[in-house]
């Protein structure tokens, strides 16, 4: 139980990290070259800005495709590696092998291999020492202390699972499911400066990971209106104008749950004296029955005047469920029984919830001279990203390049190209991308095949 | 000891094809009646052994693979309050506790010979040993003897006294 206890706080300090660095990505390898922007009126844009519903999903970017299709070398490359028929025995999913590295499952977890890894990022390779003694423990991580994050982390989202409805002249009547999730992690100081710094573990003194997570789930009846308020220039025939959309939710949630407290252990006197003691103490709720409800809307405007749009949606403002059955239990590590106890604080209460406010402003100007530049400022639930990329259209060849800012604020590369063959395309992109075990990028190539 | 080098065990998986060192000092998690031995033999017993023996738990990926290398080194004194003979200390490592004490010992010195009123310092040379499977389990038992040899006709009467113990326990590789 202890090594339990133990083992999972600091596991989830390696582990929670991860990114799911291809959920930023898209799988269009036109996408990826740009940066990660797109220059399309994609389920993107609809999905965070209401006014898109009210502007014409024909694409009115030149020379742009109906749809892609990823192809998926990095697939190939992985079953190469990792025959189908022997995956049993593959060392990479046998728990059982010397060579399994419960990370490195992880990481394909959260990194599917889609695309081809061009250029892996190098972990550290160095040695960890631990000096183990009565009085003292010593862990010396190297360069791996790079590793250790220097502020909140975790992994979250909100996502609309289905949208579905009927509508006319504007209004709509319908339903979403929703979807949000939320696991935050924060290493305290002092175990932050065990591993960093100070190396040195003290006497009688705990070292915790605070972690704080939610998840809830449930679907939202809609009524929403998207028009185009005002014509631009180019008259009726063109998508000129200024549009306006907006849409009420009632949330009905099904479920939800959340946890917080601290994880972690606390060192003896001496150190090493005795088995450091674990440290849990979490409340954890969950709704006994479904019913959470509240009310949200979302807005949004998107103006376009020739070959110049720009668009700015704002989702989930004001969502608070509440919860009026829900059960608040205390999960705590009892030292003298070696055990987790269990304590229902309430039984059936009433809490609250509530769902990020997420938003994408996006802009994008086609030039007449093939050229595209578009941007996008996209936060959906955990941190906001910034792509700005542009195409470039010669005859049959496009050539594409755009920068990228990451929920962890690292500056990502694209660049890429593309030929079109009549109505097909062949598309390449590559991307770069950081993962948690070094502080390199990595450079991912996406190639796709546009159909027009 | 054994839940917490699990737990930092993981950071070892994270990084990649580096090594992970263990330095253990053995004798600070031994008691002092441990450490500290008083003996005396009687007329009558040639030969007679002090020992102490000791679990230790491991990190639970020890039991995977071996140990790429483990170097152990050790410091001993003796001191003869009565009588002659002399010392032989031994430190053994095994998976088992019936294991203890056979074959050959990790570390390794004599006294030699001597006579009441003596202080010897041992100092057993340090020794590597590679592809260790001794260490490939969740648990290693650590025995520590001090073997006195004497003329039967005579009694000898002395106190040992382990100095230090360290072992260093080199792991390549993924160990989770």
């Amino acid at each position: 139980m202890r090594t339990g206890v133990v083992a999972l706080a600091l596991a989830v300090l390696v582990l929670a990290p991860l990114r799911p660095a291809s959920a930023q990505l898209s799988f269009d390898a036109r996408r990826v070259g740009m940066g990660g922007v797109s220059l399309s009126r994609d389920g993107n844009a609809r999905r965070y800005n209401p006014a898109y519903r009210a502007v014409k999903n024909k694409n009115q970017v030149a020379g742009a495709p109906k749809f892609s299709i990823p192809v998926p070398l990095g697939l190939i490359q992985f079953f190469k590696d990792h025959p189908i028929n022997q995956l049993s025995h593959d060392p990479m999913f046998s728990p059982d092998s010397a060579a399994f590295n419960p990370i490195g499952l992880l990481d394909l977890v959260f990194n599917p291999p889609i695309f081809l890894e061009v250029k892996k990022a190098p972990t550290p390779t160095n040695d960890v020492a631990f000096t183990i003694g009565r009085n003292q423990l010593i862990v010396d991580l190297g360069a791996s202390r790079v590793l250790i994050p220097e502020q909140d982390f975790g992994l979250g989202s909100t996502s609309r699972l289905f949208d579905a409805g009927v509508g006319f002249a504007g209004f709509n009547f319908g339903v979403m499911g929703f979807l949000e999730y939320d696991v935050e992690f924060q290493l305290d100081s002092t175990l932050r400066s065990f591993l960093v710094s100070d190396s040195t573990a003290r006497p009688n003194t705990p070292y915790f990971v605070n972690i704080d997570g939610v998840a809830q789930a449930g679907f939202a009846p809609t009524v929403s209106y998207a028009g185009r308020i005002l014509r631009g220039a180019g008259g009726n025939d063109t998508d000129d104008g200024f549009y306006l959309g907006g849409a009420l939710h009632y949330y009905y949630g099904a479920t939800y749950g959340s946890a917080v407290g601290p994880a972690g252990f606390t060192t003896g006197t001496p150190v090493l004296g005795s088995t450091p003691t674990p440290l849990l103490d979490g409340l954890v709720s969950t709704s006994t029955k479904p019913g959470g409800h509240g009310v949200g809307g979302d807005v949004g405007v998107v103006w376009i005047s020739g070959p110049f749009e720009v668009g700015a949606g704002v989702d989930d403002i004001g969502a608070e469920l509440t919860w009026s059955h829900t059960k608040i239990q205390r999960y705590l590590y009892t030292t003298s029984t070696n055990s987790v106890s269990r304590t229902v604080i309430a039984p059936d209460t009433t809490t609250k919830t509530k769902l990020p406010v997420t938003y994408l402003a996006n802009a994008a100007i086609h030039m007449g001279t093939g050229t595209t530049v578009g941007g996008d400022v996209i936060n959906s639930g955990r941190g906001t990203v910034i792509h700005v990329g542009a195409e470039q259209r010669t005859g049959p060849f496009a050539v594409r390049g755009g920068v990228s800012r990451d929920q962890r604020k690292k500056m990502q590369f694209g660049f890429g190209g593309g030929v079109r063959l009549g109505p097909l395309g062949l598309d390449i992109g590559f991307w770069t991308h950081s993962n948690s075990f070094s502080t390199q990028r990595a450079i991912t190539m996406a190639t796709s095949i546009s159909i027009y | 000891m054994k839940a917490l080098a699990a737990a930092l065990l993981i950071f070892v998986a994270a990084c990649g094809q580096g090594n992970a060192i263990f330095n253990v000092d053995v004798l600070s998690f031994l008691s002092a009646t441990d450490s500290v031995k008083r003996f005396s033999v009687p007329v009558g017993i040639g030969q007679a052994d002090s020992n102490v023996a000791r679990r230790f738990f491991l990190p639970p990926g020890f039991g995977k693979t071996a140990a790429d290398s483990v170097s152990a080194s050790a410091t001993a004194s003796i001191i003869d309050t009565a009588g002659s003979g002399s010392v032989q200390f031994d430190v053994f490592f095994a998976r088992t506790q019936g294991a203890l004490f056979t074959g050959t010992p990790y570390l390794s010195a004599n006294s030699g010979a001597m006579v009441a009123g003596d202080s010897v310092r041992l100092l057993p040379p340090t020794t590597v040993s590679l592809a260790d499977t001794v260490f490939q389990k969740d648990t290693v038992w650590v025995g520590v003897r001090a073997r006195i040899n004497k003329n039967i006709a005579t009694t000898m009467a002395g106190r040992f006294r382990l100095n230090s113990l360290l072992v260093r326990i080199v792991v390549r590789g993924n160990i989770l």
